[in-house]
């Protein structure tokens, strides 16, 4: 806290220190809609002199009293000149550029190219859209915006984290995910598991260490065209981020922002209420579900409740409500930026507290980003970079199953449950032991896990670079970057002494340790009209990467002292520790020519030489070509048509494996396996170690793996840019993948390393601005729609296989390849006679069911955002609907809700003689309809849907969801009174407010047991349910 | 800062990343595994990760509920359900650990010990030998499976040996292992072999007993076993006595339980509320008041006696529960091979007359001192209970009196109480009479499991790819 009382004051007393100036004109550039421009040039007309706006389009810039007018000068914009004689303070409206002629964007190793020249997509987001609504995990914040940009949130944990998929999973195995990074540094965006423990806990993905705050522009690099020159690591795409830099020649700027959100769970399950807990019908505090005596007719009789009170039975409906809080997120940022003639910097804090709607989760975040720049001379200029991240955690809960400190399934209360009570009472007063819900002790008392049993983590981080920039000749440029993203987290899962199903006490740790090291040196060669008309731009560059990655684990069970978490403490200790390598070496080259600003041919080429790879195969070659043109530039009449493009893109990427999968080597092992999450240590019985041979039989001649990809698109803007339409078709074949495919048991491995397997993506994104009413005496509605349609095909995977499984989950459910379908969840299905009715066990009158069943895909058909603004004069309000459709989920949530009885759709026919619908087989062969009644409705609910028949528990994970709303008022100041803040936005902002429709009971249908890196997906299994945030923003500039 | 350094040193620095290049890029050794492992370490991965299915929920709790010798206690304990619906993650990791986990660690270790100069032969009988029982279990839970082709780094796709052909391996294998045992040899697996420490006798012997336990379950379909039975039981060098019983040893520290007390431990607050007294065994226990009985069992909570349940059904504060303090105590080893097994069926042998001339005096002597050995084993005085029972001479069905000792002795053996059950008699006419536990579909007992789709069937272009009803007995069950 100290530390930042002192960035406080010396932010003011810079700030004071720039007022102390002469006459100061202060004022706002702003768009047709009144949002801020940031970036804008402000210059004293005449002079050198001069700012830029800041974030929100703010500036404050010190004149001589000679000076009359300023230009204003801005990318998209056309240039204005403004009067200030007389003036203290001013407002521009600036006007688009006729032509879309100047954008430029930022693509593959920091280099910024003009928008019109690009061969393939690149979407970009400014920093300002992040900025506005923002999001604790910046990944969050592309949701429903970009076409081909997928999200899925993971859970409602704190710090949670998400996935980003860009045109389809490629690959059948590795990361979905795409290569983030940040000022031309590769960001790490892992999210690794724990050695120890079953229970699947939400750490986060390392993206979303980011603080929104400190971003200028997002780039999304969708294709392989796009990403070349990064090679590898972006085969998945790319997401470059640029941070904010201080502008030259302007005096300090202070910009705070800051908001405060609530939280709450976005969607709870419906329950029954009119059952208390027991077995077929009979009141038991050994069970806690919902299978008891119906509460209306016990009500002449006392039982005991959990606490041994003796209570009449009483239905509590909001007690699974009541558990969870309301969580607060607080996100406070300031900045201090500014710059001289040579110099620029940026300084900026940021801080994030959060509280989980799971009672005593917490989340702390700072984030400390230096941007500075110097030019010592017209040949030689410097910038680095450096962020620190310091995140803190607390409670984060226990996902899945297996685990005694799993926690949502402990939720599920029986409905006669006092949860205040509960609550008050999880510890025995007189013996400090736990109370149990349920008197067999099978069930933690979720109050005790919470406030005992706690996952924690502590993460530091810094991303740091450094940009060296020569130029010995106007038309050669030599730039270095060097840098590096390194973070070392601390982990600590506690279970305490008590706890059922770890009596004894027991704690793990983990020391997380990541670095990667990036080096890019690079020469551009930039001659214009090498011929008449003709501009050559030539790059050429080595890239050096290297990741290395080490973990220590430590297991402590049965603990001496209670609640002391010590080494020392623990009789019996587990280590592991992990170390792993790997480095790239890449040289690339890429050559642009433009003839006449509006016919555009790039090709790139790189080779990488990939440390992972058998020492013969481990160089590869791969090229790109990429075209433009701006037809729209030979037209005569721009009136309709006023921008038009047509663009095509080629790309061959390669890419490597996992380190150290070539040698036959031993493992020692750490655990032995044992079924429902109990497997055992080693040293074994007697101190013995074990080692076991690979289970996968390593190949020394793998080759990399290889994809091709073709995009061709448009982009089209009419009617003076009011329509605009960009749209692409794509189409990615991945081949030759590095795959573990499955060998028959039998061979003694359970899998071999072999190149094979096709997987393609193709689809078409779509992307339309609309401006349906354009600043009609102050108000402008504005219209976003994107649309990606994917298709993903599993051609073949090799080796005569028909299935290949990408991921395990719970009882018998994988996601698999299969060839001529995209990746699909598989389970258990009911069995069916040959007219699809389903058979019956005649002696029960419950399901049969048959294994190793296609259920559908996990993959959307297609998504869609729609984003409307409305916007008059200083006030501004937007919404974003994001719609999925296609593609399913399994529940492993509604499976214990029904089985247990607590579902309100379990109350059917119960008391009642129900025959299920289907058919047996009668003596003599013939499938006749069933006859037979099940024994109870509990049996019915609990055999039938029981969470390994994956049948009864997948649903259409398609839905339509309110995303995001924010509402923005730019407060009028008087800036006579001499206040020194230039701006002022208040803003109310509400994300993931509503879920309008959807097909998944209970349950929000975005949500993924797995973490952000696996392939894996639509898979619910007892995660934290997601939320919904309401808050208030207030953004000021001084 | 003068710019000429600052070119030097941009251009210095470029020079020593491209040159380091082979360098930086030759680190693709794994510094966390070995190249080259003695046996002694395989075997035990080997051995630990077969005990740890053997007694965990991927086998054990399937057959002691599918065959009826524990029972479930319906939705008062364990849940109630479909008791032959065994989970395909159960039979997938059991056939893992038959192939991959232990047995590929086996096989890995007999290459290693045989490679060895000098080479270390009695290393590599013990993974023989048990990788011959490991087999022996693999084949009679599903029959004809991989053997001749397993295990083979040239055959991607290993064929399926006929079930009768598997067991005559076996008992090749153990004639290898028993030959290659060089008891005055000091080059063997010894602290790392958690069975016998080394001792290289009590391993000839389980060889011989093991190959005995093959050929009485082949001789009721293959008369000619009968000879190498006579043969053995001439010769004798088999199991012959209780310090030759063959366990695998847990321990009260924490992570190394017995992993049947660990699902208590972990999902039962440490007692006992899953796993009760099954009426099919009890209720051969009962009536001459088996001493036993407080051994395997306790009390249900409000019960002043013993109480027993039907597989399946319903129990209650009364149900007498599987003994947490003996049965599934966290110390309770992993019985692989007894004395009083053998005696059973030594036994049997003679009251059958298989190999040799049938003797019913001498099986009496057998099963007598089977029965005071499982009596030992449990810690009981088998005295009374001895005095009560009839001689094996005057017994109406002296077979089936062996049948029903073996039954009882095996309460915690669900994989060998499966067998037993099997092999005590031709369909219809097993020991005990069982009644098709509720829950399971009509037609018949289950004798056999699904084979795993996902780890065998589907990849394996030689497996057989037609279903097998679980109820079509295997090439040994009559």
């Amino acid at each position: 806290m100290r530390k930042i009382g002192l960035t406080f004051s010396v932010v003011f007393l810079i700030l004071m220190n720039a007022l102390g100036q002469n006459r100061t004109i202060i004022g706002k550039v702003v768009n047709e809609q009144g949002g801020g421009i940031p970036n804008a040039s402000v210059i004293i007309k005449g002079s050198k002199a001069g700012t830029t706006t800041n974030s929100d389009g703010s500036f404050s810039i010190s004149v001589p009293g000679s000076a009359n007018s300023l230009v204003i000068t801005s990318l998209n914009f056309t240039a204005q000149e403004v009067n200030i004689s007389g003036k203290n303070e001013i407002s521009v409206s600036m006007l688009p550029s006729n032509t879309v002629l100047n954008e430029v964007v930022v693509t593959a190793i920091g280099i910024t190219r003009s928008a019109k020249s690009l061969g393939y997509s690149v979407a970009t987001i400014k920093g300002d859209e992040i900025t506005k609504a923002r999001e604790t995990n910046i990944v969050n914040s592309l949701a429903g915006k970009i076409s081909g940009v997928r999200v899925t949130g993971q859970s409602g944990t704190v710090g949670s984290g998400s996935k980003v998929v860009i045109r389809g999973a490629s690959s059948l195995t590795g990361s979905p995910q795409p290569l983030f990074v940040i000022d031309g540094l590769p960001l790490d965006n892992s999210s690794p598991g724990n050695s120890f423990g079953n229970g699947s806990v939400d750490y986060g993905n390392r993206v979303g260490d980011i603080n929104s705050d400190d971003i200028e522009t997002i780039s999304v690099l969708k294709g392989a065209a796009a990403t070349a020159l990064y090679g590898s690591r972006a085969k998945n795409g790319a997401i470059v981020i640029t941070t904010k830099k201080g502008s030259r020649k302007s005096v300090a700027t202070v910009t705070v922002n800051s908001s405060v959100r609530a939280d709450n769970v976005l969607k709870l399950p419906a329950f029954q209420n009119d059952y208390s807990n027991g077995n077929y019908g009979v009141y038991s505090l050994k069970n806690v579900n919902g299978w008891g005596p119906k509460i209306s007719d016990v009500q002449d009789v006392t039982v005991k409740d959990f606490k041994g009170d003796d209570v009449t039975l009483k239905a509590f409906p909001d007690n699974v409500k009541n558990f969870y809080e309301t969580g607060i997120t607080a996100i406070n940022s300031v900045s201090l930026a500014g710059g001289t003639e040579n110099t620029d910097y940026r300084l900026s804090l940021g801080n994030t507290n959060q509280t989980g709607v799971v009672p005593a989760s917490k989340l702390s975040r700072y984030n400390i980003n230096l941007n500075a720049g110097r030019t010592f001379n017209d040949k030689l200029s410097v910038r680095t970079t450096i962020n620190y991240i310091r995140t803190t955690s607390v409670g984060r809960p226990s996902q899945s199953a297996n685990d005694p400190n799993v926690l949502t399934s402990a939720t599920f209360f029986p409905r006669t449950l006092n949860i205040q009570k509960l609550k008050n009472n999880y510890v025995d007063p007189v013996t400090g032991a736990q109370i149990s819900l349920s008197s067999d002790k099978t069930g933690n008392n979720p109050y005790w896990i919470i406030n005992n049993n706690q996952n924690n983590n502590e993460l530091d981080r810094m991303v740091g670079n450094m940009v060296f920039t020569y130029k010995p000749f106007t038309w050669l440029t030599i730039s270095d970057n060097v840098g590096t993203d390194f973070y070392n987290e601390y982990r600590r899962t506690k279970t305490r002494k008590g706890t059922f199903g770890q009596l004894d006490g027991a704690f793990s740790i983990s020391q997380i340790y990541n670095n990667n090291f990036n080096n890019d040196l690079i020469a551009t060669i930039d001659k214009r009209n090498v011929i008449k008309d003709l501009d050559l731009k030539v790059i050429v560059g080595n890239n050096y990467f290297q990741n290395s990655f080490r973990t220590l684990s430590v297991s402590a069970q049965n603990l001496t002292v209670d609640g002391l978490y010590s080494l020392g403490n623990a009789a019996t200790k587990n280590i592991d520790n992990f170390y792993q390598r790997s480095s790239l070496v890449g040289v690339f080259g890429d050559i642009g020519l433009s003839y006449k600003n509006y016919l555009f041919v790039n090709a790139t080429g790189r080779n990488d030489w990939n440390s992972s790879l058998p020492v013969n195969n481990r160089t590869y070659f791969y090229p790109s070509v990429s075209s433009s043109f701006v037809f729209s530039e030979l037209l005569k009449s721009k009136k309709i048509l006023n921008f038009g493009k047509i663009r095509a893109g080629w790309a061959n990427v390669g890419s490597g494996t996992d380190p150290y999968s070539l040698d036959f080597t031993y493992t020692p092992a750490t655990t032995y396996f044992v079924q429902y999450g109990l497997s055992g240590t080693f040293p074994s019985a007697g101190g013995l170690l074990g080692f076991s041979g690979p289970g996968t039989l390593p190949n020394a001649n793998l080759k990399p793996q290889n994809q091709r990809s073709i995009e061709l698109g448009a982009e089209l803007r009419f009617l003076d840019s009011r329509v605009q339409i960009e749209a692409t078709y794509y189409k990615t074949k991945t081949t030759d993948q590095i795959i573990r495919i499955d060998v028959p048991l039998s061979t003694g491995y359970f899998s071999k390393s072999i190149n094979a397997g096709s997987v393609s993506n193709k689809g078409i994104e779509i992307d339309l601005r609309l401006q349906p009413v354009k600043n009609l005496q102050g108000f402008s509605w504005n219209i976003d729609f994107n649309f990606n349609k994917n298709r993903q095909v599993v051609d073949e995977i090799g080796g005569g296989l028909q299935s290949y499984t990408l991921n395990s989950a719970y009882s018998g459910l994988v996601i698999k390849a299969s060839p001529g379908q995209a990746f699909g969840i598989w389970g258990t299905d009911w069995l069916r006679d040959p007219n699809g009715n389903i058979v019956i066990n005649q002696s029960t009158g419950l399901r049969q069911t048959k294994t190793d069943v296609r259920f559908g895909d996990i993959y959307p058909e297609w998504t869609m955002g729609i984003n409307n603004t409305f916007t008059y004069k200083a006030f501004s309000i937007s919404g974003l609907i994001d719609i999925r459709q296609g593609g399913i989920l399994y529940s492993g949530t509604v499976s214990g809700l029904r089985t247990s009885g607590l579902a309100i759709e379990t109350l059917s026919n119960r008391g009642k003689l129900f025959v299920d619908k289907g058919v047996y087989l009668d003596g003599s062969g013939k499938y006749v309809p069933n006859t037979t009644p099940v024994q109870s409705m509990q049996d019915y609910w609990s055999q039938n849907y029981q969470s390994s028949n994956t049948v009864a528990n997948v649903f259409d994970a398609s839905y339509v969801k309110l995303r995001e709303v924010r509402l923005s008022y730019a407060i009028p100041l008087n800036k006579r009174n001499a206040t020194f803040i230039k701006s002022a936005e208040v803003g109310l902002e509400a994300r993931n407010l509503l879920i309008i429709k959807d097909f998944v009971p209970h349950i929000d249908p975005e949500v993924n047991v797995f973490g952000p890196n696996q392939i894996g997906e639509g898979v619910e299994f007892y995660n934290v349910p997601s939320t919904r945030s309401m808050g208030i923003n207030l953004r000021l500039s001084f | 800062m003068r710019l000429i350094n600052i070119k030097h040193v941009l251009l210095g620095a470029s020079l020593i990343l491209l040159s380091s290049c082979a360098k930086q890029l030759d680190i693709n050794l794994s510094p966390n595994t070995a190249t080259t492992v003695t046996p002694d370490l395989l075997f035990n991965y080997g051995i630990t990760a077969w005990s740890a299915n053997r007694t965990g929920g991927d086998s054990y709790i399937p057959f002691a509920l599918s065959t009826q010798n524990q029972a479930s206690g319906g939705n008062y304990g364990w849940g109630k359900g479909n008791v032959y619906d065994i989970s395909p993650f159960s039979t997938g990791n059991t056939w893992r650990g038959y192939y991959a986990t232990s047995g590929n660690n086996f096989v890995l270790a007999i290459k290693s010990a045989e490679t060895a100069t000098p080479v270390n032969n009695n290393a590599a009988a013990q993974c023989k030998i048990l990788l011959a029982n490991m087999i022996f279990e693999c084949t009679t839970i599903w029959g004809d499976v991989p053997y001749s082709e397993a295990w083979t780094s040239t055959i991607s796709y290993p064929k399926f040996d006929q079930q009768k052909d598997v067991f005559t391996s076996l008992i090749k294998l153990l004639d290898l292992a028993s030959a290659q045992i060089d008891i005055s040899s000091q080059l063997k697996i010894s602290n790392y072999d958690i069975v016998f420490k080394g001792d290289m006798v009590k391993w000839k012997k389980f060889a011989a007993s093991l190959k005995f336990k093959i050929l009485m379950t082949m001789v009721d379909k293959d008369p000619t076993a009968a000879t190498e039975i006579a043969a053995l039981l001439t010769a004798g060098g088999m199991v012959d006595n209780a310090t030759n019983d063959v366990l695998y040893p847990y321990t009260t520290e924490s992570g190394k339980e017995n992993p049947k007390f660990k699902i208590l431990k972990q999902y039962a607050g440490g007692a006992n509320i899953f796993f009760f007294a099954n009426n099919n065994v009890f209720k051969y226990m009962a009536p001459l008041n088996d001493p036993r009985i407080p051994v395997y069992y306790q009390m249900g909570a409000t019960a002043t006696t013993f109480i027993p349940v039907e597989t399946e059904d319903e129990a209650d504060d009364n149900t007498a529960t599987i003994n947490i303090n003996t049965l599934f105590k966290p110390d309770a080893p992993d019985v692989i091979y007894t004395y009083q097994e053998q005696l059973f069926f030594e036994a049997e042998a003679y009251a059958r007359g298989i190999g040799v001339a049938k003797d019913l005096a001498k099986a009496d002597l057998l099963y007598k001192k089977g029965i005071s050995e499982a009596m030992r084993y449990y810690g009981v005085d088998g005295t009374i209970y001895l005095g009560l029972l009839p001689s094996l001479t005057s017994a109406v069905d002296p077979v089936q009196e062996i049948h029903k000792q073996q039954w009882i002795d095996l309460i915690d053996r669900p994989f060998e109480a499966f067998l037993q059950w099997r092999r005590s008699g031709p369909e219809g006419s097993e020991f005990p009479t069982l009644v098709q536990p509720a829950g399971t579909p009509a037609g018949g007992f289950l004798r056999r499991w699904d084979y795993p789709q996902s780890a065998e069937i589907i990849p394996n272009i030689n497996a057989p790819k037609t279903a097998i009803p679980f109820t079509t007995k295997l090439w040994f069950d009559l």
